[in-house]
């Protein structure tokens, strides 16, 4: 392993730009640039080889979502590039902060990595762009308006001359980079909206995909963890001397809250660290259990007084004049985002530099949380990202593991630590979908009009645990959402939101508050259309009129043929959900047999996220959030008792299988006039288009996730 | 009620006349700003330290005023130049009447 | 595989990396801090320069973030730094800290721990014995904070 502070700083600076520890281990990092000779960075956006190979630097984590494709074709699209010698690379971290921050955010979330960079990624690619037309046309001494530029070939056709970008591109560097170049015109899109050979499949496909955990150093020794079951409690002591002379054993390290076995190999870490005796201090937390949670939420719900998040109108004179009012209390509980890969970290600390491999979501908070815990300046840390075996917003602002890591690896300089969680730690210390209990109540006129509503929330706060600046009078505006921003037109409407926080740390699960608000939204608009003797579908129709939500809900109702009756035993289900910035409707078609077995034999998902990068990463997103999404309502359940998680790995915590995947069909009707968000948007609507098409099939009406807990089982 | 604890300071034993030194100063404090949210969602009440002074032989030589933006444990590093030999006095005192003292020889040559 | 980043970036990413603990030009504060700020220093000009705010430019929590402001000033009687002060303009609070010198301390620089709410720029200013005021800012990015939602 080297490290390089002897040279000079430019040798540095010209190193760790050029690339990331991967070739320096000889092993495969994801995306590298594999040429010989001399590559020229362009912009720092856009490298250039003298083949013409053209490494574009990517800030953002390729988590499997395609955001690695994606992001190369906004910058490629201006760049007028061959795609064909298109390779993304991860822009280096520590090379990010010593230059100001220059690939601006790497936060993976939010479902904002296109919406939220394509436009200055076009303007990377337009610039790049301009500079080596530019340099071409000096060379030549022409006008640069008289050149034109296609993949990655620059041609003055007056004087029938050409040249190629990696002729160029020593030339073109030495230019300004001009800050606000000319974007093409939508219609002129040749890359954008199209859907390329994805970077990251073949890798994963053939297995050689370098995970965290298949980082190889010389002299590695592997950790396995124990934290405290209970959260928030504490480490009290820990007797070494019963594993010390176990096969293979090294060191024993702890934390606060934890302590790790360093072995040999993984296997004897972790044998010696569930034979090792460990003594917790509980702290308090020791009696909670799933029940004592449900009852603390009902506090909330049963409170004089709540924060009220959105007001319309006079709910209580609504009521009071209401033709009917019906009631209902839905819930849903804790769940774990159950990466493919558990949590993992290696991390090297020698000579005052410190070298972390992980599959984070954000490079920034990796290297802020390694220095920050080891002492080490910024400027010494290195973050070498590899793919993420799955993210979904377990690995961006938590970053737990790379902390422990990094202190593991501070006991032992110059040996490089592979931290890696048991999937049973992955389960029991995850950051959970928080629980949530909301009572809801709606009135109807005579003639069965929806005339008012009331949503009161009791709710765990994601957003207080790391930007409590977001909340204001108590009430937090991610968890809101779905009530606080809906899009009916019902003219009296409260939502209230009582906060309460139980133990658990909670974390921000794909699509966070969109789990569970639009299923308990989505299924009581169902209850009311019931109620009013309507069909679901036409009683949301009149409240939508010019929004967005109505072209995806009339897109998916038209695909199910929602007019016409479906075959013998077969059922329908529908949502509306908008999120991320995007619109999205779901319709489900399930049959029942036995009044208990779940046959989901087909979802239907529409979504307007108003432009595409990468048009099959779309349909990708919408299958997976389907599965998502089924695999929430069908299977997936954290329980708590004596304050600690009960389920362990796969086998109490199932997650949905292949057998189990019905068919899923995307429609993706982008209308134009903005971008947004494609990760998340997708599983909202379908969770209530189970919930509504479950009623349809038994008149049972399911106010709480998982099914199995309502006696329905699964046909596979 | 304050929950102001122990403080702790690092000076030099002793310093050449003239000399610029460096002084540490730490208090226990849990600086609760008032902008923190307890498990349903109310404000914390505010607590925290709100003037810090060190004088040096009765001569106040460095003040401050903190605001709730002052971490945990306040800490505060300054310097002072080397008069003559004695005594250094901090006193730290919070919102509710909380107050923590401590003092520190210096023998200046 | 040997990178050649241009001569000319080269030099602008020295300059960049040299900057690792943000000892830059201060830009101009926030008007979020115009408010605090008058109230604070009257209606004194303050200009850019003199001070040297030096912050980690990423924090993970922004729980316990070190900072140290240094002004140069020769501190004697005629000429010195009179106080310090710290402003966060996008904190529940923006002010931080204030604080009073004097020649006796023989060099002005302080240094503390201080909490920053969410990503912003953290502004220092000084006020010297003749009455004039003088400001570095840095830019702090909170990593925790950066949810994506």
């Amino acid at each position: 392993m080297t490290t390089t502070f002897k040279e000079s700083r430019r040798d540095f600076l010209v190193k760790s730009a050029a690339v990331t520890g991967g070739l320096v281990l000889g092993i495969r990092m994801p995306g590298l640039a594999q040429a010989a000779g001399d590559a020229t960075e362009v912009t720092h956006w856009v490298v250039i080889q003298p083949d013409d190979t053209v490494v574009i630097r990517i800030a953002r984590s390729e988590l499997g979502q395609g955001s690695f494709t994606g992001l190369s074709q906004l910058v490629a699209e201006e760049l007028e590039c061959d795609w064909n010698k298109v390779r993304p690379e991860y822009a280096d971290v520590n090379e990010h902060v010593r230059r100001d921050r220059i690939w601006k955010d790497m936060l993976t979330g939010g479902s904002r990595s296109i919406r939220d960079s394509q436009e200055y990624l076009r303007k990377a690619g337009a610039s790049a762009r301009e500079m080596l037309v530019a340099a071409a046309a000096q060379q030549w001494g022409v006008p640069a308006s008289q050149c034109t530029v296609s993949k990655s070939v620059i041609t003055h056709s007056a004087s029938g001359r050409s040249t190629t970008f990696g002729k160029v591109a020593s030339a073109a560097s030495m230019l300004d980079m001009p800050e606000n170049p000319k974007l093409k015109d939508k219609k002129d899109w040749k890359l954008i909206g199209t859907s390329p050979a994805r970077f990251d499949v073949p890798d994963k496909s053939t297995g050689k995909q370098v995970y965290a955990a298949d980082v190889r150093l010389p002299g590695t020794v592997y950790a396995s963890i124990v934290q405290c079951p209970v959260f928030g409690g504490k480490l009290v002591s820990y007797d070494e001397a019963k594993v010390r002379s176990m096969r293979g054993v090294k060191r024993v390290v702890a934390g606060e809250d934890w302590v790790a076995v360093v072995a040999d190999n993984w296997w004897r870490a972790n044998q010696a660290v569930k034979a090792l005796p460990v003594q917790w201090d509980e702290a308090g937390n020791g009696d909670v259990s799933s029940d004592s949670i449900m009852q603390f939420l009902r506090t909330g719900i049963d409170a004089k007084d709540v924060p009220v998040a959105r007001k319309d109108g006079d709910v209580d004179r609504a009521f009071a004049g209401a033709a009917k009012v019906i009631e209902a209390e839905y819930h849903s509980g804790y769940l774990n985002h159950a990466t493919m890969e558990p949590q993992c970290a290696t991390a090297l600390f020698k000579d005052d530099r410190l070298d972390v491999w992980v599959g984070t979501q954000n490079g920034e908070a990796t290297i802020t949380a390694a220095s920050e815990t080891v002492g080490v300046p910024l400027e010494n840390v290195y973050v070498h990202k590899t793919h993420a075996g799955g993210g979904f917003g377990r690995r961006g602002p938590h970053q737990e593991y790379t902390r422990q890591a990094v202190t593991i690896a501070k006991e032992m300089p110059g040996t490089p630590v592979c931290l890696q969680w048991s999937r049973e730690e992955d389960i029991r210390h995850g950051r959970y979908r928080p629980v949530t209990l909301v009572k809801l109540r709606g009135a109807l006129d005579k003639d069965g009009n929806w005339i008012g509503w009331h949503a009161r929330q009791a709710d765990q706060s994601i957003i207080v645990t790391v930007r409590p600046a977001m909340i204001e009078n108590g009430i937090d505006p991610i968890n809101t959402r779905s009530f606080r921003d809906n899009p009916y037109k019902v003219a009296n409407f409260t939502n209230e939101y009582a906060m309460r926080n139980p133990h658990v740390p909670p974390g921000f699960w794909r699509a966070v508050a969109h789990t569970n608000n639009p299923f308990y939204r989505e299924c009581f608009i169902d209850e009311l259309a019931h109620a009013a003797g309507k069909d679901p579908y036409q009683f949301r129709r009149p409240l939508l009129q010019g929004t967005k939500d109505l072209a995806v809900l009339d897109a998916v109702a038209k695909a199910v043929n929602w007019n016409s009756r479906p075959a013998r035993g077969v059922h329908r289900g529908i949502a509306v959900v908008d999120s991320y910035g995007s619109y999205t409707a779901a319709a489900v078609e399930l049959s029942v047999e036995g009044g208990s077995v779940i046959d989901v034999k087909r979802v239907i998902v529409a979504i307007d996220c108003g432009n595409v990068a990468h048009a099959d990463a779309v349909n990708g997103q919408i299958e997976s959030g389907v599965i998502w999404g089924l695999s929430a309502i069908m299977h997936e359940d954290i329980t708590i008792k004596d304050g600690r998680v009960e389920q362990s790995n796969f086998h109490d915590y199932p997650v949905l299988r292949l057998a189990e995947t019905p068919t899923i069909e995307s429609i993706v009707m982008p209308s134009g006039d903005f971008w947004g968000g494609v990760g998340e948007p997708p599983i909202g609507a379908v969770i209530p288009a189970i919930g509504n098409a479950i009623f349809s099939a038994t008149g049972k009406r399911i106010r709480s996730m998982p099914l199995k807990h309502h006696g329905f089982s699964y046909k596979t | 009620m304050s929950r102001i604890g122990k403080p702790r300071v690092r000076v030099p034993e002793s310093a050449k006349r003239g000399e610029v030194f460096e002084i540490r100063t730490m208090v226990e404090h849990p600086m609760e700003s008032g902008f923190r949210y307890n498990n349903i969602g109310q404000l914390v009440p505010r607590h925290i330290v709100e003037t810090f002074t060190c004088t040096y032989n009765g001569r106040e030589i460095f003040r401050a005023r903190l605001h709730p933006a002052v971490s945990t444990n306040p800490y505060f590093l300054f310097h002072t130049v080397a008069t003559e030999s004695g005594e250094l006095v901090f006193t730290w005192s919070d919102d509710q009447g909380g107050v923590a003292t401590i003092s520190a020889r210096i023998e200046v040559s | 595989m040997r990178l050649d980043i241009g001569r000319r970036r080269a030099l602008q990413a020295l300059a960049a990396g040299a900057c690792l603990l943000a000892v830059r030009p201060a830009s101009a504060a926030s008007a979020e801090l115009d408010p605090v700020l008058r109230e604070v220093f009257g209606g004194r000009e303050i200009r850019e320069g003199r001070v040297t705010l030096e912050l980690p430019r990423l924090a993970e929590s922004g729980n316990v973030v070190p900072v140290t402001v240094s002004v140069d000033s020769p501190m004697t009687p005629q000429d010195h730094v009179k106080s310090i002060h710290l402003f966060a303009g996008k904190n529940p609070q923006p002010r931080v800290l204030d604080t009073q010198l004097g020649p006796h301390n023989g060099v002005a620089r302080v240094s503390s721990r201080i909490r920053i709410a969410q990503s912003q720029q953290i502004l220092a200013v000084a006020v010297m014995s003749d009455d004039s005021a003088w400001s570095a800012a840095v830019d702090v990015v909170v990593t925790i904070t950066g949810c994506g939602d």
